[in-house]
């Protein structure tokens, strides 16, 4: 028995967890595939509230937007901020067999499974009124499975357990400080001073400028490998040309 | 074989169906539904723009200066000028945002907020336009943690914002901010455990009703001082706003937004405060119901209809009192003691006090043994034991802890001698507390000692 | 619903043994948070080895006695699942042993220092030096056996999926732990849990529509559904077992859903994929017989060809593929694939015979399988594993016990008489030839495949015994548990091959469902 208003809402809603979890797949950007994902549970969440199952659907909406959260997060640290897919196919052709398989598979199973007819529903309403929703969900964990929901822990122990071993790396023994440094330094004998600033002195003073030696060359020291390696560096040579000009127009006025 | 058999007292506690809503909605049409949606809508929008004059008013008292006082009267309208501005400014996008997110983002933070706002009851059940119906939009058996699941969803808007700037300081302040609330949704959601546990239901108005003889404050006071640090933690606020941190990331996840795209995270930061505040003062301090003493006058006359709203109102305002005071007068802490506090101290903590408040509640229900008539009162057996197990167990731990510290204080600081010589080491020392000086001896100090003194001096 | 909340009933004594388990691996968790680091490998090996003792002691005087249907219906502790979880307790206690090994190191010998040690990095070594250990693997072995044996005995399709999981987790862990090729333990343990997801997916995808089927999980309520079907929902029921089936032959490891054993048997610390082969095999054979014989064996017209068909691919394809292996796990690997076809034939037969015969073949081949492990972990070159073919060639010569173990071993494998490889394949194969002409026809090809791999085998110890030696390979001295389990590896072999009568007797007793 469903209602006008549930019925308009699913219409609604429905198509938008569909392409929440097509974007989920296709999705170019890892962040807008989480997006997808997140947006496809939360509609899931709304449809289990429509259907008067409360709990079960406000729980779904706050487990699934922290879980969400947390993928985002590994995304954006373990593949990059806006890091996208590599569209190259390793096995060739695997792209079409995938989609063949996948379409092949679908319609089979719709329609096996669309051949069946189903009664009307019961709904939950008259358990909510009598029970209550969340006493009803609380019977059944605790009576009927709650063997199930006791084993579920081990899976919780299990999971933490594992991300310590695979993940948790123990600092072995101690860093060097300051003090242990600069002793360093002094033996080693090099860069007593620091490493030189970057920058062109009264023109130009970014950590992506290098600065310049006596003899004009930049000075790789004074710039981060990071940058230097990303090929992000600026040259100097805009303020030595101008300089140059400078000094040209200087001798020319003298010999004038 | 042994078997569970079905414990006599659940059946008090479960009859039929206590964790439904008390609220009646059985008068209230649609039309009324949306008419309390929009009083509602309304009442926080005025609310916002009066705290944020508020706070900028108190804060200028608390540093000795007066404050916004041009515009309107005590300058009132401060936070409408200041609005009408960011609405006609320019609206900047930079180059490498995404543009959708980035547009996407302030809009959920905007929105979000106002959600929660639905199921907390503003006062009870008042008559409006000839209908009888509770003064609040709707009520569900999980209302509370609906708020909860509203600020989950909450979060991808600062988490975003920081995300679809494309640089990296937003970034830095939107993983902050997602870790950090994470963290602190933990210990709230726990230190909530210990109402529901004591109110029977998670919907609001059983809760507010389960409050009539005594506000949950009391017997919950742990959670509650849990609550009330989380809940800063949960809206950014000083001393917790690391997610913006001006000092660190300049203004964090909202560092590329300007125009009316700021002012929606504006807008959604302090309507986050209420709908925390309003949270707190539902679960603990008795919602819209009047103070302890109030509430006796003329066979609580002061407790029904529009008067509520009154109550409610003072007591949110309170909280956010409690905000601004925060802010004034509490430095930042730093994110690594932030993060340690939320999930070495906070959730074990919380975690405990809920078995604890389990085990009571058993007690009151009488499953665990009989009671005990204490000073005309009687109380649980287990709950007195567990009074007097957890005030041994603390005496005994302050007893090792004050032994613990003493020991360390006395190896830090060696036993001085009560007289010393300032020139023993060879140049003058001056002495410590408590210590006498003997006569200088004018002779050279021995040559044996010195090398002692180097080395001591020197490490 | 009743408004007043009952309580299960719960036989304690039925569910003891897995709830001392899952109580040792707890201890073991605190064990690793608190006790002095340099101690933690003995304390870990000891409370394991009690555990599992416990558990089997307990299981075999007390558990036998109360057979039921218990905890609300989700667990059906019967002969079935009492033997099952017998076995998986002896099985487990050999491999706790052989991982327990540490070839005079400080932590065991198989198990990497630090599994979050970037491969080859100069902190792996400052681990090593520093006596770092990886002592969690073994109460997470405990929480694997506790999943499992929540798998053989799980009576509904819920507690059936969580068992899958809590077996699963620790595994895909484990699987990456390796000391040695790291990068090769890393990759596997990525493979095989995205492939158990995958399969997880699968089986609940499949319970999904048996539940919207039957109305409800339990095994017992959708075996009366299919039977009393009125044939409205009919089109939720096949795509129900199918898929729930898939889910769980991918855990065996069946053609075509094999692809994940190679990789993870390899790239696995070998005392880890010696767990796996015997123990999750014989897990998921378990629940195999009970989703088939107690759930949906009503149906079974529908869907037994499409599972005949699977049988015999997986033991053609797994008897061929072993052939051109020259990597010693990988050929046990395909082994383990063709031996899971073996296993499905028994399977297939649908009579009390096959019950007992399977349960049998699980115990043969589960003790053969970690012996035969638990010798690959011995033998080396330079250090680290000797796992290629060539590496091997000579071996009887200079360690003639140790080569002549596995040969015994690999003649157990290929089904020679004598061995209990031929009693378990006997066993197996002789209810599936009274079961009609699909019976036969897999016999057939099973007798045919074991030809084909008894060659591998034969070819094999060819190379130990009658090649000369490779220099630098040698068999490392084993410690008192790794002899203990190859021993008792090796004798079970034996005796289950010269005197099967007991055993096979026991696990004939046992076969029967408790409905």
């Amino acid at each position: 028995m469903t209602g006008t208003g549930e019925q308009v809402m699913f219409w609604i809603l429905g198509p938008l967890a569909v392409v929440g979890s097509l974007g989920l797949v296709f999705a170019k950007k890892a962040v807008h595939a989480a997006l997808g994902m997140a947006m496809t549970m939360i509609i899931l969440g709304v449809f289990y509230l429509a259907q008067e199952a409360d709990f079960l659907g406000v729980i779904q909406i706050f487990v699934y937007t922290g879980a969400v959260m947390m993928l985002f997060l590994f995304v954006v640290m373990l593949v990059g901020v806006d890091s996208s897919d590599s569209l190259v196919e390793t096995l060739t052709g695997q792209r079409w067999a995938t989609a063949v398989l996948a379409i092949g598979l679908g319609g089979i199973l719709g329609a096996q499974v669309g051949k069946a007819t189903v009664g009307q529903s019961v709904g939950l309403a008259a358990v909510n009124a009598q029970t209550g929703n969340v006493s009803g969900v609380a019977q059944l964990i605790f009576g009927r499975y709650v063997w199930v929901f006791e084993a579920t822990s081990a899976l919780l122990i299990t999971a933490a357990l594992g991300a310590m071993v695979l993940a948790h790396r123990e600092r072995l023994g101690r860093g060097p400080d300051q003090k242990e440094w600069s002793k360093r330094r002094f033996q080693e004998g090099k860069h007593l001073a620091g490493l030189p600033a970057p920058g062109v002195y009264a023109r130009h003073n970014a950590v992506d400028t290098p600065a310049l030696l006596p003899d004009g060359t930049p000075s790789e020291l004074s710039v981060s490998r990071v940058l230097t390696a990303r090929d992000q560096n600026l040259s100097p040579s805009t303020y030595t040309d101008g300089e140059r000009e400078i000094e040209r127009d200087v001798r020319e006025g003298s010999e004038r | 074989m042994s078997t569970i058999a079905a414990l006599p007292g659940l059946v008090s506690l479960v009859a039929e169906g206590t964790d439904n809503p008390r609220a009646d909605f059985s008068d209230t049409p649609l039309w009324l539904s949306l008419v309390k949606a929009l009083i509602i809508f309304v009442y926080l929008l005025v609310s916002t723009l009066l705290v944020i004059w508020f706070e900028r008013r108190v804060i200028g008292r608390m540093q000795q200066r007066p404050g916004p006082n041009r515009n309107g009267p005590f300058g009132l309208l401060q936070t409408l000028a200041d609005g009408m501005k960011s609405m006609l400014k320019e609206d900047v996008r930079p180059k490498a945002a995404d543009a959708f997110v980035f547009t996407l983002a302030p809009l959920i933070t905007a929105t979000m907020c106002f959600v929660s706002f639905s199921i907390m009851p503003l006062a009870g059940e008042v008559s409006m336009f000839g209908h009888t119906t509770p003064f609040q939009l709707t009520d569900t058996p999980i209302a509370v943690l609906l708020v909860l699941a509203v600020a989950g969803v909450g979060i991808y808007g600062v988490v975003l914002a920081g995300w679809s700037s494309g640089s990296p300081y937003p970034l830095m302040g939107g993983l902050r901010a997602s870790a950090q609330m994470i963290s602190y949704e933990i210990a709230m959601g726990l230190s909530l455990v210990a109402v529901f546990l004591y109110a029977g239901s998670m919907s609001t108005s059983q809760i507010v009703s389960a409050q009539s003889g005594l506000w949950f404050v009391v017997p919950a006071f742990f959670s509650f001082f849990v609550y009330v640090i989380t809940m800063v933690g949960e809206t950014n606020r000083l001393p917790f706003d690391l997610a913006e941190g001006e000092g660190e990331l300049t203004g964090g996840f909202h560092t590329e937004y300007g125009s009316m795209r700021f002012a929606m995270f504006f807008l959604g930061e302090y309507i986050n405060m209420f709908t925390v505040a309003a949270l707190a003062t539902t679960m603990f301090l008795g919602g819209w119901q009047a103070p302890p003493g109030i509430a006796a006058i003329n066979d609580g006359m002061f407790n029904e209809g529009w008067w509520g709203l009154l109550w409610f109102t003072a007591k949110l305002w309170m909280f956010m009192f409690v905000f601004v005071w925060l802010r004034g007068s509490l430095p930042r802490v730093r994110y690594d003691q932030f993060m340690r506090f939320g999930w070495k101290f906070l959730i074990p903590a919380t975690l405990a006090w809920v078995v604890l408040v389990a085990f009571f509640r058993a007690g009151q229900n009488g499953w665990l043994g009989g009671t005990v008539d204490v000073a005309g009162r009687s109380f649980p057996v287990v709950s007195l034991a567990l009074v007097g197990i957890i005030a041994a167990l603390a005496l005994a731990g302050g007893w090792m802890w004050d032994a613990r510290v003493e020991r360390r204080e006395a190896r830090l600081h060696p036993h001085v001698p009560d007289e010393i010589d300032p020139y023993a080491g060879g140049h003058p020392v001056p002495p410590m507390p408590g210590q006498r000086l003997r006569e200088p001896s004018l002779t050279a100090p021995a040559l044996t000692s010195r090398p002692d003194t180097e080395e001591a001096t020197r490490g | 619903m009743p408004a007043v909340f009952q309580a299960v009933t719960v036989d304690y004594v039925a569910v003891a043994p897995m709830l001392i388990v899952v109580a040792g691996a707890l201890v073991g968790v605190l064990v690793e948070a608190f006790a002095p680091r340099a101690r933690r490998h003995g304390i870990e090996v000891v409370l394991t080895l009690a555990v599992l003792l416990a558990a089997l002691v307990v299981l075999a005087v007390w558990s036998r006695d109360h057979l039921a249907v218990t905890v609300g219906g989700a667990l059906s502790v019967d002969g079935v699942a009492l033997f099952l979880q017998g076995t998986l307790l002896v099985l487990s206690i050999l491999s706790v042993l052989v991982m327990a090994e540490r070839f005079g190191g400080v932590g065991s010998d198989a198990f990497t220092p630090m599994g979050a040690s970037t491969p080859g990095s100069g902190q792996e070594d400052a681990a090593t030096r520093a006596g770092y250990a990886t002592s969690e693997v073994f109460p997470l072995t405990l929480f694997a056996v506790f999943g499992m044996m929540i798998f053989v005995s799980a009576n509904d399709l819920i507690t059936m999926f969580v068992g899958l999981e809590v077996l699963s987790l620790p595994l895909y862990v484990m699987t990456g732990l390796s000391r040695r090729r790291r990068l090769l333990s890393q990759e596997a343990a990525l493979k095989y849990f995205l492939l158990g997801a995958f399969s997880s997916a699968f089986f609940l995808f499949g319970s999904a529509l048996l539940y919207g089927f039957a109305g409800s999980s339990d095994l017992k309520a959708i075996a009366q559904a299919i039977s009393s079907s009125a044939g409205g929902l009919d089109g939720l029921l096949l795509p129900g077992v199918v898929l729930t089936l898939i889910g769980l032959l991918f855990k065996i490891g069946a053609v075509p859903f094999h692809s994940w054993t190679p990789d993870a048997y390899q790239g696995a610390p070998t005392p880890v994929t010696g767990f796996m082969a015997a123990c999750t095999k014989l897990a998921a054979f378990g629940a195999i017989l009970r989703l088939a014989y107690v759930g949906v064996a009503g149906n079974r017209w529908d869907w037994q060809i499409g599972v005949v068909a699977i049988a015999i691919l997986t033991m053609v394809v797994g008897a061929v593929l072993s052939v051109t292996q020259t990597d010693v796990k990988r050929l046990l690997a395909y082994s383990s694939i063709a031996h899971a076809g073996f296993i499905l034939v028994g399977v297939l037969a649908f009579s009390k015979a096959a019950i007992g015969g399977v349960m049998f073949y699980l115990l043969a081949y589960g003790a053969t399988t970690i012996a035969a492990f638990a010798i690959v972990t011995m033998v080396r070159q330079d250090g680290s594993e000797a796992s290629h073919l060539s590496q091997w060639a000579g071996l009887g010569r200079r360690h003639p016990v140790v080569a002549g173990s596995f040969a015994f071993l690999l003649l157990a494998f290929a089904g020679i008489p004598l061995t209990s490889g031929f009693t378990a394949k006997f066993a197996t194969f002789a209810p599936a030839v009274a079961s009609g002409t699909a019976g036969i026809v897999m016999v057939v090809v099973g007798v045919l495949a074991s030809a084909v791999t008894a060659f591998v085998y034969v070819r094999l110890i060819v190379l130990m015994y009658f090649t000369e030696p490779v220099d630098g390979v040698v068999a490392l001295p084993a410690s008192i548990g790794s002899k203990l389990a190859i021993g008792v590896g090796l004798a079970v072999t034996l005796l289950a091959g010269v005197a099967p009568t007991y055993a096979l007797q026991l696990a004939g007793n046992a076969s029967q469902f408790l409905l």
